[in-house]
C-alpha cells in the first residue's frame, strides 16, 4: 500500500484530515442526536464569535494549573529523592501516596472550595495531579541508574550524596521528563476540576458549568476543545523538550503502581511498625491540615468529627441511607464500566497483535484522550447520549479504555518477536499463538491497566452522576454542596478515597498473587 | 616506587544469606600482594573473585576478617584518592564527554579538575585517544571505551588499581593488543595492581602471580608464580614456558 512508505506524521495528518472530514458531514447532516454533535466549522465560527470571552477564562485556568504545577513536582521531585535515598521513607509514605493516586479529585473538589480561598483549590487539585506522577518517575529514574556506573562512584569512596549529584539525577532527568510531560495535562485537569467544585468567576471549569444549561453544543465543544487543546499544548512542550535531551522519542506510559525504592530486610516488627505508619500517616496528614488551616470544626470535619456525623448524632441513620443509596448505584456503575472498558482494551490489544495497523490508527486518538480533560468530555457526551445510565456507563469505558490500550499495546509490542515465532515456526494458527504467548504475556499490563483505570473509572462515574444523571455519590456530594450539609461532603470525600484505596489494593494482591505464581515481574 | 605494604587480606571470609540458605562466597581468604606487583584472581564464576575486588574498594564489608590496602582500611584508602578501578564493562556516564569521564574520580573526591587537565591530557595520550577527549562514549567504539575505562582509573595516580575483567567484552584480538598496552601503562605507573579475569593467557601474559580460585565455597586452590622477563611482548603468547604456565593453571582450575 502506498500509506505504508509515508512518514509516520503525514500519515497522522491524512487521518486527521480524514476524521475532520467526516465529522463535518456527519454535523453538517445533524446525524448525532438531533444536532448535539455540531460541525467542526461551525465550532470554529462559535469559537470566533465567543473570542471575548475566552482570554481570562483561559488565563485564570492556566494561572490554577501552572502553580500548582510547579509546587506539586518540586514535592514530588523532593519526595522522590527522599524515598530513593532513604528506602524506609517510601514504606512509611506508602498509605498517603496511594490515597494521593487513588482520591477522585472531584470528590474532595468541594472541601478544598470549603476550607480555602482564591486560587487555592485550583493549585491544591493541579499539585495532587501532577504529584504522584512525577514522583514515581523520580524514584523510577533514581532506581534504575546504571549499577556499574554507582560501583565507580562508590569506589572513590563516594556517599549517597556525591552518587546522586554525579550520577543518578541525570541519568533520570529522561525519566522525570516523561514524568512532566504526563503531569502537565493532568494539572490543567486538575485546576478545572477544582473550578466545578465553586469559587471564582474565571476559568475554563467555571465557563463550562455555566454554558452546560444553555443546550448550546456548538459553545461547549469549543470550550472542551480548548481544555484540551490547552492540556496537549502543555503536554507537547514537555515531549519536545525530552526529545531534546534524550534524543529519543520515548512512549507514553502512565504509572500506576507505587514505584518502590530498595530496601533491606527487616525484623517483623519492623516491618509492622512500617505497615502501621504507613496506614496512619494520611490521617495524621488530614488532621493536621486541618489544624494548620484554622478551619472552623463545622466546616472541616477530622477522622472523629466524621465518625459522629454517621454513628453518634440523631441525623446519622438517615446520613447512612443516603450514603448506602448512593453507593448501590455508584459502584455497580464503576465496576460494569471498568470491566467494560479493559475488556474491550484487552480485545483491541490483542487484535493488534495480528494487525499491527490497529495500533498505528488507534494510538494517535488513544494519545489525545489521554491529555484531553475528562470534565470537558461529560458535557458533551450528554448532548449525545442524553442523561441515562447508558452515559456513566460511556463516561467511564471512555476514561478506562483509551489509557488501559494505551498500556497493554504497549506493553505487548515488547513481548520478544521470536517468542512469538516459536508456535508460528510448529505451524500454530494465530489463536493458538494469542492463546500461548499474547495473552499470558499481556497479563501484567492487564493488571498494570487496572490498577491504572481503578481511580480513573471513579472519577468518570462521578463527574457523570455531578453533571448529568443526578444519582450516587456524584450527586449526592453535588447536593450536600447545595444544602452546606458538611458532614456528608466529607463524608463522600473520604467515602470514595477509601473504595477507590481498597480497590487498589485488591488488585495489587491478586496481581502478586497470580504473577508471583506465573513467575512474571510486575510491571514497574 | 609504590610505597606502603601493598593489599592484604587477613582470613576474610564473606557469606551471603538468602531464604534461609547460606553461600560462602569467601572462607578465609588470605592474600599478600607486594608492592609495585601485578596479581591476576583467575577462577570459575562463582569462585568470589569479584566479591575480593568489591571488599577491596570497600563496596561491600566482609563477614569475618580484615583487608588492607598500604595499611589502610578500604573505606579510608578509597576517600583518600589512592585507589583506581575498572569494571568489566566500562561503565562511563553517558552524558559527559571523554575528558569529563575520565574526571570523574576527582569530582567525586572533591579535587580540583581543571589542576588536573594536563595529567588528563597525559592519560588520554598514554591510552591512545588524544584527539577523542571531547567525543561522548556513545561516538566511541567498545575497545575505545575500555580504555577510557583505564585512563579513569588512573586519573588519581593510584597506588593500588584494581581492574576486573577489563577486557571481558572484546575480542580476542582486540583483547591482546590490549594486554599489551596494559603492560606497558602499568610498567609506567608501577601501582599494586590486583586484575580479576577470565582469561588464562590474559593472566600468565600480564601477571607476576596468579591466584587459581575455586568455588563452592569461595578459596584459593593454588598460587603460581610468573617468573617470565618482562617487558613481554606479542611472541610471548607462542613461547613454550607460557604454554607450560597455561596448562598448569588449566589444570588447577580444573582441581590438579
Amino acid at each position: 500500500m502506498a500509506t505504508d512508505r509515508m512518514p509516520g506524521w503525514v500519515r497522522g495528518l491524512l487521518y486527521t484530515l480524514a476524521l475532520l472530514v467526516l465529522w463535518e458531514g456527519v454535523g453538517q447532516l445533524r446525524l448525532v442526536a438531533g444536532g448535539a454533535l455540531p460541525p467542526p466549522t461551525a465550532i470554529a465560527l462559535r469559537l470566533f464569535a465567543d473570542w471575548a470571552d475566552y482570554p481570562n477564562h483561559i488565563l485564570a485556568t492556566i494561572q490554577g494549573a501552572s502553580i500548582g504545577f510547579v509546587i506539586g513536582n518540586a514535592i514530588a521531585l523532593a519526595a522522590g529523592v527522599l524515598f530513593v535515598l532513604f528506602p524506609v521513607t517510601s514504606r512509611v509514605a506508602r498509605g498517603l501516596n496511594v490515597a494521593i493516586y487513588a482520591l477522585p479529585p472531584i470528590a474532595i473538589s468541594p472541601i478544598l472550595v470549603l476550607t480555602l480561598s482564591g486560587m487555592a483549590p485550583r493549585v491544591v487539585l493541579a499539585a495532587i495531579g501532577c504529584y504522584f506522577v512525577t514522583m514515581t518517575a523520580t524514584v523510577v529514574g533514581l532506581s534504575q541508574t546504571d549499577a556499574r556506573a554507582v560501583d565507580v562512584v562508590k569506589a572513590y569512596g563516594g556517599s549517597k550524596w556525591a552518587v546522586l549529584r554525579l550520577v543518578q539525577w541525570r541519568s533520570a532527568l529522561p525519566s522525570i521528563l516523561s514524568g512532566l510531560r504526563i503531569a502537565a495535562p493532568n494539572a490543567v485537569l486538575g485546576a478545572i476540576l477544582a473550578e466545578f467544585g465553586g469559587g471564582g468567576r474565571w476559568g475554563l471549569g467555571v465557563y463550562l458549568l455555566g454554558s452546560l444549561g444553555r443546550g448550546e453544543p456548538d459553545r461547549l465543544w469549543g470550550i472542551g476543545l480548548m481544555a484540551t487543546a490547552i492540556a496537549a499544548f502543555a503536554y507537547l512542550a514537555f515531549a519536545v523538550a525530552a526529545n531534546a535531551i534524550t534524543g529519543t522519542t520515548q512512549a507514553v506510559t502512565v504509572p500506576s503502581s507505587v514505584a518502590k525504592a530498595a530496601d533491606r530486610d527487616r525484623p517483623v516488627w519492623q516491618n509492622a511498625t512500617i505497615a502501621a505508619a504507613s496506614v496512619a500517616l494520611p490521617f495524621g496528614v488530614w488532621m493536621l491540615l486541618i489544624w494548620a488551616l484554622g478551619v472552623p470544626a463545622m466546616l472541616a470535619k477530622s477522622p472523629a468529627g466524621l465518625f459522629e456525623y454517621l454513628f453518634l448524632m440523631p441525623n446519622s441513620p438517615v446520613a447512612q441511607e443516603r450514603l448506602l443509596a448512593a453507593l448501590a448505584q455508584t459502584l455497580p456503575m464503576t465496576l460494569i464500566g471498568m470491566v467494560a472498558g479493559l475488556a474491550m482494551a484487552l480485545g483491541l490489544a490483542l487484535a493488534s497483535q495480528i494487525y499491527p495497523a490497529i495500533v498505528r490508527a488507534f494510538m494517535p486518538i488513544a494519545l489525545v484522550t489521554q491529555t484531553m480533560p475528562l470534565v470537558a468530555l461529560t458535557p458533551l457526551l450528554v448532548l449525545m447520549l442524553g442523561r441515562g445510565y447508558s452515559l456513566i456507563l460511556w463516561v467511564t469505558i471512555s476514561v478506562t479504555f483509551f489509557p488501559a490500550f494505551v498500556t497493554m499495546a504497549q506493553g505487548l509490542i515488547l513481548v520478544p518477536r521470536a517468542a512469538l515465532e516459536v508456535p508460528r515456526a510448529y505451524g500454530a494458527g494465530i489463536l493458538t499463538q494469542l492463546r500461548l504467548v499474547s495473552l499470558p504475556a499481556s497479563l501484567p499490563y492487564l493488571f498494570a491497566a487496572t490498577r491504572l483505570t481503578v481511580p480513573r473509572a471513579l472519577l468518570g462515574v462521578m463527574i457523570a452522576e455531578w453533571l448529568a444523571t443526578g444519582t450516587g455519590l456524584g450527586n449526592l456530594l453535588n447536593q450536600s454542596r447545595g444544602y452546606l450539609d458538611y458532614g456528608m461532603i466529607w463524608t463522600v470525600a473520604v467515602v470514595s478515597v477509601l473504595i477507590s484505596v481498597a480497590f487498589y489494593q485488591i488488585v495489587v494482591v491478586v496481581e502478586h498473587r497470580v504473577l508471583d505464581r506465573l513467575g512474571m515481574a510486575s510491571t514497574n | 616506587m609504590t610505597k606502603g605494604s601493598g593489599i592484604t587480606l587477613d582470613r576474610v571470609s564473606r557469606n551471603f544469606d538468602s531464604r534461609g540458605r547460606r553461600v560462602e562466597a569467601l572462607r578465609e581468604v588470605s592474600l599478600a600482594c607486594p608492592p609495585g606487583s601485578l596479581t591476576a584472581l583467575i577462577g570459575p564464576s562463582g569462585c568470589g573473585k569479584s566479591t575480593i575486588l568489591r571488599l577491596c574498594l570497600g563496596l561491600d564489608t566482609p563477614s569475618s576478617g580484615s583487608l588492607a590496602l598500604n595499611g589502610l582500611s578500604p573505606a579510608d584508602a578509597t576517600r583518600a584518592g589512592m585507589t583506581g578501578v575498572a569494571f568489566q564493562d566500562a561503565a562511563l556516564l553517558p552524558w559527559r564527554s571523554v575528558q569529563a569521564n575520565v574526571a570523574l574520580p576527582l569530582d567525586v573526591l572533591g579535587h580540583s579538575v581543571s589542576a588536573h587537565a594536563s595529567k588528563i591530557a597525559e592519560l588520554l595520550d598514554l591510552v591512545g585517544l588524544k584527539g577523542f577527549e571531547k567525543s561522548l562514549p556513545g561516538e566511541l567504539s567498545g575497545g575505545m571505551r575500555q580504555r577510557v575505562a583505564i585512563a579513569r582509573a588512573l586519573v588519581t595516580a593510584p597506588e593500588v588499581l584494581f581492574l576486573d575483567e577489563p577486557f571481558g567484552a572484546l575480542d580476542q584480538i582486540l583483547r591482546r593488543q590490549m594486554n599489551i598496552e596494559l603492560q606497558r601503562i602499568w610498567m609506567e605507573t608501577g601501582a599494586t595492581t590486583l586484575l580479576v579475569t577470565h582469561g588464562i593467557d590474559e593472566a600468565v601474559f600480564l601477571a607476576d602471580r596468579i591466584i587459581v580460585m575455586a568455588s563452592r565455597p569461595g578459596r584459593i586452590a593454588k598460587i603460581i608464580d610468573v617468573d617470565l622477563p618482562r617487558p613481554r611482548d606479542r611472541s610471548m603468547f607462542g613461547d613454550p614456558r607460557f604454554h607450560a604456565l597455561e596448562r598448569e593453571i588449566a589444570e588447577a582450575l580444573d582441581g590438579h
